[in-house]
């Protein structure tokens, strides 16, 4: 009887600690949810407008556009900085490993489960600056972004993926990939008609090395976007299932005390009963 | 009086979504003017004051804006910034102090490639506070 005292104490603690993360996040959601829906139409313009440059034929010109042959790939990786948010996390690993896995790679974690999960790997980390998913803002995605072309130009990789998790709705998140470099014709997922800009000032290749770290510096930021909303819901969600499981142990224990409890006192009443009739 | 479709969006949302006679704004080249029936035109934004023209003939919306690309093709145009503020959403106390922050950093001896940044921020703030002075008067 105590021991089941103790384990509905306990059972209890948990059931607070979840319900309380279940609040922090629903709060936090609202706010990133605000941040997705501001910033949604400029990535997805920005895509579709990086799509029809890419198919236009004034493009060959940049080497941002051109299609090398890939030794080594580059991924940026966004995952959450803490856990207990059901599978989140897991599923954008296995994502990462069902991709990308064989390949020769190296990773730019975003959020320190990322990191933490590449770096026991051994994989080879690019940049451990941006560990914490909560605190990155529009800035840092620029300095990613600058670091990462540089680095594309010289040569250090041929191809850079971003695999985030895509906010479909408060219960789908689905992880996924976009190719941000080479911007070959590949990447437009629907035709695009042939847009022919005629007139590029000052020259195609200037202002390709100027819109090209800003645009994907854009799309990483909307895949920060996305994520973080997608941990957040996640996390609501799976926080959400701990404390009802945990109000229906609790529940089950408290059946299981009382009917212990009622067993414990029958059986008194009977001892004293059987004790007073042989008197 | 003809006029083209203009969207203006950066990473903190949409800023315009509608007609507009005349769009201006500083290319990484120089100063270029939008109106209507330009040909299909692309190039980097540099940093530089932003005027909106609304009908023609009218006082223009200004904005500072900075980076980014524009593009003009036959369905319209399209301004993505990686930073744009209305004059009016100027805080000019946030920029006066990191116009310091930047001199300060300017100041210090630091590598070629944080003074080029110092450099830009303070490029940044000097033109958001001549924009904010500029809408007051």
């Amino acid at each position: 009887m105590k021991e089941i005292n103790l384990r509905i104490k306990s059972i209890t603690g948990t059931k607070q600690i979840t319900k309380a993360m279940e609040l922090v996040a629903i709060s936090k959601l609202t706010k990133a949810m605000d941040r997705i829906t501001r910033c949604r139409p400029f990535y997805t313009e920005l895509y579709a407008q990086l799509c029809d440059i890419a198919a236009s034929s004034t493009a060959g010109e940049s080497h941002f556009f051109a299609k090398r042959e890939v030794k080594k790939t580059c991924l940026v990786v966004i995952a959450g900085d803490r856990g207990l948010a059901g599978g989140y996390n897991n599923n954008i690993f296995k994502y990462c490993d069902e991709n990308f896995g064989g390949k020769d790679v190296c990773v730019l974690p975003i959020g320190k489960r990322s990191l933490d999960h590449f770096e026991r790997r051994g994989y080879e980390i690019v940049s451990d600056d941006f560990a914490s998913v909560e605190d990155i803002d529009v800035g840092d995605t620029f300095e990613i972004s600058r670091m990462l072309t540089d680095m594309y130009s010289s040569g250090d990789f041929d191809e850079l993926y971003c695999v985030y998790t895509n906010f479909a709705s408060m219960l789908s998140q689905n992880p996924g990939s976009l190719k941000l470099l080479p911007l070959d014709e590949s990447i437009s997922s629907h035709k695009v008609e042939l847009k022919r800009f005629l007139l590029i000032e000052p020259s195609p290749e200037s202002v390709f090395d100027h819109i090209v770290p800003d645009g994907v510096a854009g799309l990483i930021w909307g895949a920060v976007c996305e994520s973080y909303a997608s941990e957040l819901a996640a996390r609501r969600v799976a926080m959400e299932s701990a404390t009802s499981n945990a109000e229906d142990i609790i529940a089950d224990l408290q059946l299981k005390y009382n009917k212990a409890r009622k067993s414990a006192i029958t059986q008194q009443i009977t001892e004293i009963v059987s004790g007073s009739q042989t008197e | 009086m003809s006029s083209f479709k203009l969207k203006i969006m950066s990473p903190d949302g949409i800023f315009y979504d509608g007609d507009a006679y005349q769009l201006s704004l500083r290319s990484v080249d120089g100063e270029v003017s939008i109106l209507a029936g330009h040909i299909p035109y692309l190039t980097a934004v540099g940093i530089g004051e932003c005027r909106l023209y609304e009908q023609s003939g009218e006082k223009p919306r200004r904005a500072a804006c900075c980076g980014g690309m524009l593009s003009v093709d036959d369905e319209g145009v399209l301004l993505a910034p990686t930073t744009f503020e209305w004059a009016k959403d100027i805080d000019i106390e946030r920029a006066k102090a990191a116009k310091t922050k930047a001199e300060q950093r300017l100041a210090e001896p630091t590598s070629s490639a944080k003074k080029g940044m110092a450099k830009l921020k303070l490029q940044r703030a000097n033109l958001r506070i001549s924009i904010a002075e500029k809408e007051k008067s």
